[in-house]
């Protein structure tokens, strides 16, 4: 934690420091040998500080504060812990099994990396691979401490299997998590990843991508209440006929947080389904950053593809930057988009304390009530009440003092 | 219970209300109507404490007590309630959610320990039938979706609940089709008691002849030109205001 308290690099000596970093671990990682050649080449080439001078990587950060970059970070330690709650799923455990000798889904459709993050990541990290065959379920529950803990999982689902997956990473320092799905044809996969106020203060940086066979689904569900700066990078790609991804997101971003949304849905097959629905509640000095994109070939007719994200800003000073994108190569589609930020709207407070609702409890409720369109998708109650506790009791605090 | 004496009111500097003297006793029912702009809606939203109206001059007596200072919630624990002429809609907030909080809220300003479900479903239950409401209403987002009949029925239903001493409907009878408005009259009939009042503002007198007031006030620029019993509402009716206003 010392480190945090003293950043004493510059935004690039420290990107130079990271790349450094990352690429001494290159043995780390459970590849085999074909892609193993591949990946340390990429790694290799890798370098952060591409991140300050190559357009596109300008653009993918240019909401993000990197101030991560500046402490002289050394290699952490991951640790398992328990999951803050009890986990409802029924589903017995998804098998572990090694990349090395198995052929598996997930790393034949690895993307290829198209930042240095992905490639470092993909190239350098403490891997895991899972697979389930019929149904199963994955819990991830990793503190990582002291310094830089960079991950890689994967998961591959056979075809008509059923899957869920919890993700808990938290972190001190700075935890670097690269997943990669790889959705067979009609598996269903659900993914959860909530995040609570009371975990640790650190730099949890994620990349998800998922490959999507036909009538394949995915649905993920990002709940974050927590304090530290997040920036979660999905991408994904339903490649057949018929897949299908809804992602929801609802965030209460406290002051001196960041939450960061980067996503990428690409539409590469006809008959193809994408929901994007996010929102996020900004307290004071809080910021909240969504980059949605759609993307649908050409050959992707018949594309069905939504995303919405809605920012409500609690106070003065609170940002938020929403910046919805498609890119539309197919003339039979139906792509839609809408962005909002605003104030709770008076009216709405007034018609509440006409009813005798005091003023900061029909606020709680109304702030409650702009993320419950999101939370109530979510299938598991328990993750209602966990986020609903937390904002409830958040929102008692003034920005200034709720960290 | 309500006195209004010699309120002027503006609103952006511009003046509305401008000397309305009113006095609704308890167990009475008034009727307020008047031309477009008169300042009906102006004179709701003070009562309820609504942000944005400036009282320049005079009080406002609740009971005895003024109630210029006080919060919207304040004035609702008082027993003041306004039935809404566009009730906002709340996504994410089920009827019954609201009315917990509300409830419990005017449970606790009277010391009162909060309401458990099934006391609150209970009475939920038997104040929906009362407005022929499906249960399944209670479950809905506060009006959200609702047909503007729906809307004002909800909004004679939270006065059920809540149980107010003065109850003002602001133009409930507008956007109400026979039967809605029979089912909300009727409503409004059953809620009648010698410690509660009612100030209906309205526009027309077909809300008059399912509710029978006791006293008809014609507002006419932000003041109460004329008052009379209930065959005032039937002059007005036949005449119109102008014509009515000069025989004055």
């Amino acid at each position: 934690m010392e480190m945090l308290k003293s950043p004493a690099l510059t935004l690039e000596e420290g990107a130079a420091h990271l790349t450094r970093l990352l690429q001494e671990q290159v043995a780390l990682a459970n590849l085999p040998p074909n892609l193993r050649v591949q990946w340390d080449k990429w790694v290799q080439e890798a370098n952060l500080q591409t991140l300050f001078w190559e357009q596109r990587h300008k653009e993918d950060w240019k909401y993000t504060p990197m101030d991560f970059l500046r402490f002289p970070w050394d290699v952490g330690l991951a640790r398992r812990v328990s999951p803050p709650f009890s986990i409802p799923s029924v589903l017995p455990y998804a098998e572990e099994v090694d990349g090395v000798e198995k052929d598996l889904p997930a790393l034949r459709s690895l993307p290829v990396p198209s930042s240095p993050w992905e490639a470092l990541l993909g190239g350098t990290s403490s891997a895991h691979h899972y697979y389930i065959r019929k149904e199963g379920s994955l819990i991830f529950s990793v503190r990582g401490e002291g310094g830089v803990v960079p991950y890689l999982l994967t998961l591959s689902l056979a075809p008509h299997s059923v899957g869920e997956v919890w993700l808990f990473p938290s972190t001190e320092a700075l935890m670097l998590l690269r997943f990669h799905l790889h959705v067979g044809q009609g598996a269903c996969l659900k993914l959860f990843f909530p995040s609570y106020a009371n975990e640790a203060q650190g730099y949890l940086y994620t990349i998800l991508s998922a490959h999507l066979e036909r009538e394949a689904s995915l649905e993920t569900y990002d709940l974050s209440t927590s304090r530290e700066w997040r920036r979660t990078e999905v991408k994904v790609y339903l490649k057949e006929a018929g897949a299908k991804v809804y992602l929801h997101g609802a965030a209460y971003v406290d002051s001196k947080t960041t939450w960061d949304q980067a996503i990428r849905v690409e539409h590469g097959a006809p008959h193809t389904e994408s929901n994007q629905l996010f929102k996020s509640l900004v307290r004071a000095g809080g910021r909240s950053i969504f980059q949605g994109r759609i993307y649908v070939h050409r050959d992707a007719q018949k594309t069905n593809a939504y995303q919405s994200h809605k920012a409500l800003l609690w106070e003065k000073n609170a940002t938020a930057y929403s910046r919805p994108q498609l890119e539309i190569f197919a003339d039979d589609v139906r792509c839609t988009h809408g962005v909002t930020t605003g104030f709770l709207q008076g009216e709405m407070l007034t018609y509440l304390r006409t009813r005798g609702i005091p003023l900061e409890d029909a606020r709680k409720i109304l702030a409650s009530a702009f993320l419950a369109e999101v939370i109530e998708k979510v299938p598991y109650e328990i993750l209602h009440t966990e986020m609903y506790k937390v904002i409830s009791s958040c929102l008692s605090s003034p920005a200034e003092l709720s960290r | 219970m309500l006195t209004i004496q010699n309120l002027h009111v503006s609103v952006e500097g511009c003046p509305i209300l401008q000397g309305l003297n009113l006095e609704v006793k308890a167990g009475e029912v008034h009727a307020l109507m008047g031309p477009n702009g008169a300042g009906k809606s102006t004179l709701a939203a003070v009562l309820a404490g609504k942000e944005g109206y400036e009282i320049t001059e005079g009080e406002v007596l609740f009971e005895g007590r003024d109630i210029s200072e006080l919060s919207p919630e304040e004035r609702s624990h008082a027993g003041i309630f306004l039935a809404f002429q566009y009730p906002v809609e709340i996504p994410g907030v089920s009827m019954i959610q609201f009315l917990r909080a509300a409830l419990n809220a005017h449970r606790a300003a009277k010391q009162q320990e909060p309401l458990d479900t099934a006391e609150l479903m209970a009475l939920l239950r038997e104040k929906a039938a009362l407005l022929k409401l499906d249960p399944a209403f209670l479950s809905r987002s506060v009006n959200e979706g609702f047909s503007g009949g729906e809307r004002k029925r909800a909004e004679i239903f939270q006065m059920a609940v809540l149980e107010p001493k003065l109850c003002i409907l602001d133009e409930t009878d507008s956007g109400l089709d026979i039967d809605a408005l029979k089912i909300v009259s009727d409503a409004v009939n059953a809620l009648r008691s010698p410690t509660r009042a009612f100030l209906l503002i309205t526009h027309y007198y077909r809300l008059l002849q399912y509710i029978r007031p006791d006293v008809v006030h014609i507002l006419v620029e932000g003041r109460i030109m004329r008052s009379g019993g209930p065959e005032l509402a039937v002059e007005l009716e036949e005449k119109g205001y102008e014509a009515l206003l000069s025989t004055a």
